[in-house]
């Protein structure tokens, strides 16, 4: 499907050419640890990953799927609401495994799921990556507006980045 | 009948939380909607130049960030005391009326309009945008995303960005567009009206062969009969981007119109204890509590308030649309009631939009490079009003002399229908609730579809809630013992 928005369209920080893996940062930049999927992009762009595109974005469901046309796999970096872990604790998990109410990100209220989005977007003829993994940084809330990070999710930027960087030489391995 | 006072839901459980609370001869007394809010943005805008609002406000929301972009922009136009030249406000209604088709779209096809393509008795894991591709075939799903990237554009060439835009400032916009851009918007103006054609054909041809989707739009399941209200023009048609924001009672009689920077004489808000949102209402009729009725203030936004609000569409084919639903579902031209038409009416809405976007973009001002007014007054406050796609949106802001905010005040599209979704619920609750019988099978779906009609934005954006909303449902006896939760996570 060519009409799609194309690879690489969101917020570019560095495009690959289609085919390639995309690693998008997930959430608001203003509405405090919730914004920590773009500040582990700006971290991952001071460091040397020509051959993934860097993205962040503010969307999900389908606008989230529409970004993600043209590549062969993908990295989503995202806050996450979990109960059961500790607030700036850092994993690295198969989409297929995360449960995506959880994902801040990956669903909306005026959109559908990704995982639903995605299917109906291969059933459209779209090339969606299949191999996509989610590296989720623990936040304890989202919903208040402010431009910093809380410490123990500051602390968890590199962390993450790390995490980014071990999918992404796993995936080279693949 | 015990009283509960309900800490309303925390993000971190990521549900909408509904309590239906049991009198004592086992129907439903109350039934409680309560949803998330995000805090302190108004602290985090004080302090910032005024100018910053139209960039900073779109981040409030992922989905509509156009709508508070542009509301932004008119409030620091007011700030400032300043007028667009012609070009730079026809290419705010450009970009508006694209993402008008963007929006509309979207949530037909993907959200609400699989209640209405799959049916309301479809399984709800099937009510949903795979399960319209695989309903009216991929083709359709193709359009739906060529739409989405027509869109999109449009809003790009205009706004500067795909998504957020950014070139709304106060007196106008940073940038003009060329010839061929406005040769680009043109033809993607032709293919948002083809679409729009296509959309209110699949609706009129659904509408008679599905006996459902008729008792969906008429039935009473999820019909109120309150005050409506939304922006018309000078010639008393729907307007998205600016004019006077007109009042009718539930039968039709014209309540009145106002200045948008009048809002605070005609609307007030409600506290109720169990929740964090306000219910706003008419100040002229009171406040009765979430009942239906001329005596009750309570007023309906969105696509089914402006319809029924305004004497017409304001281009010709949305024209013709609104006359074949009149005809269809009210022919006295009385209001509109039951929810579910919001669907149709939102149609109608589209193709105003794509007729809209032709117009403008054929408009031989558009180009000009003339598209701001440099401001030169003393900065103090101002109103920007737009119909957001869930309705009226308004954004206040007050600032010093150097145009640095002291103070804002918004009201989002989503909380004017605060009232009428409670009740929708409410009467959702009912339906299925009966001396002590509770009938769970289809309880989720009718609440979920009785919220769904009015495209609620509670929270910001992608948060939170997914597509299929997580939902729980408490059922309590009396005396405020749960007697059963329903959960869809």
């Amino acid at each position: 499907m060519t009409s799609a928005l194309g690879a690489g369209e969101a917020y570019g920080l560095r495009f690959a050419e289609p085919g390639d893996t995309l690693v998008v940062g997930l959430g608001n930049p203003i509405l405090g640890d919730d914004g920590v999927g773009w500040r582990v992009i700006d971290e991952l762009d001071s460091m040397d990953h020509s051959d993934a595109s860097l993205q962040q974005a503010c969307v999900g469901g389908v606008s989230l799927m529409e970004i993600m046309v043209g590549y062969r796999r993908a990295i989503i970096v995202d806050a996450v609401i979990d109960p059961e872990a500790v607030p700036g604790s850092v994993w690295c998990r198969p989409l297929a495994e995360v449960e995506t109410r959880i994902a801040s990100h990956l669903d909306s209220t005026h959109d559908a799921s990704l995982p639903a989005a995605l299917e109906a977007g291969r059933a459209m003829g779209a090339e969606l990556p299949t191999d996509i993994d989610v590296v989720g940084i623990v936040i304890e809330r989202g919903d208040v507006f402010g431009e910093e990070l809380s410490d123990v999710v500051e602390a968890a930027v590199p962390v993450a980045a790390a995490a980014v960087e071990e999918a992404l030489r796993g995936r080279r391995s693949r | 009948m015990t009283r509960l006072t309900i800490d309303p839901v925390t993000r971190l459980e990521g549900h909408g939380k509904i309590e239906i609370l049991l009198d004592e001869a086992g129907d439903v007394a109350h039934t409680y909607f309560q949803i998330p809010e995000l805090r302190g943005f108004e602290a985090f805008c004080v302090g910032r130049p005024v100018e910053d609002m139209p960039a900073l406000t779109n981040r409030i929301c992922g989905v509509c960030p156009e709508a508070h972009h542009m509301a932004a922009a008119k409030a620091a136009d007011a700030v400032y005391k300043v007028t667009p030249p012609p070009a730079g406000r026809k290419l705010r209604e450009l970009l508006y009326n694209a993402f008008y088709v963007t929006d509309h779209a979207t949530h037909f096809y993907v959200l609400s309009g699989p209640d209405l393509i799959m049916g309301p008795d479809a399984p709800a894991a099937e009510r949903n945008i795979l399960g319209v591709v695989k309903k009216v075939g991929a083709e359709v799903g193709k359009q739906v995303i060529d739409l989405r990237h027509a869109g999109h554009r449009v809003i790009e060439i205009i706004g500067g960005r795909r998504i957020h835009p950014c070139t709304g400032v106060p007196g106008g916009m940073t940038k003009a567009i060329s010839e061929a851009e406005r040769q680009e918007i043109e033809a993607l103006g032709q293919q948002m009206i083809d679409f729009a054609g296509f959309s209110l054909d699949l609706f009129d041809k659904m509408f008679a062969e599905d006996g459902s989707i008729e008792e969906l739009v008429r039935g009473d399941l999820y019909r109120h009969e309150t005050y409506y209200a939304g922006l018309v023009d000078a010639n008393d048609k729907v307007t998205f981007y600016d004019g006077r924001i007109k009042v009718v009672a539930p039968d039709g009689e014209v309540f009145g119109s106002y200045e948008p920077k009048d809002y605070r004489d005609w609307i007030a808000e409600k506290v109720e204890p169990w929740t964090f949102l306000k219910f706003p209402y008419l100040k002229g009729v009171g406040w009765k509590g979430l009942v239906d009725g001329k005596d009750s203030g309570i007023y309906t936004v969105a696509p089914l308030g402006r319809l029924n609000v305004a004497s017409g569409m304001a281009t010709p084919r949305a024209q013709a649309a609104y006359e074949k639903y009149f005809a269809t579902l009210s022919p006295d031209g009385t209001p509109v009631h039951g929810r579910g038409a919001t669907h149709w009416a939102r149609l109608i809405e589209l193709m105003q939009g794509a007729e809209t976007v032709l117009e403008l973009a054929r408009d031989p001002e558009i180009t000009s490079p003339h598209v701001r007014a440099v401001p030169t007054e003393v900065p103090t406050e101002g109103v920007g009003t737009v119909e957001a796609p869930r309705g009226t949106l308004t954004h206040h802001y007050w600032t010093d002399e150097n145009g640095i905010v002291t103070r804002v005040n918004l009201i989002v599209g989503t909380t004017n229908n605060y009232g009428p979704i409670a009740m929708s619920v409410d009467k959702a609750a009912r339906s299925l609730i009966s001396k002590g019988t509770v009938v769970t099978e289809g309880l989720l779906d009718r609440i979920e579809m009785g919220f769904r009609a009015y495209d609620p934005c509670f929270g910001c954006a992608t948060h939170t809630m997914p597509g299929q909303m997580p939902m729980i449902v408490t059922i309590r006896d009396q005396d405020g013992n749960p007697l059963r939760e329903l959960r869809r996570d």
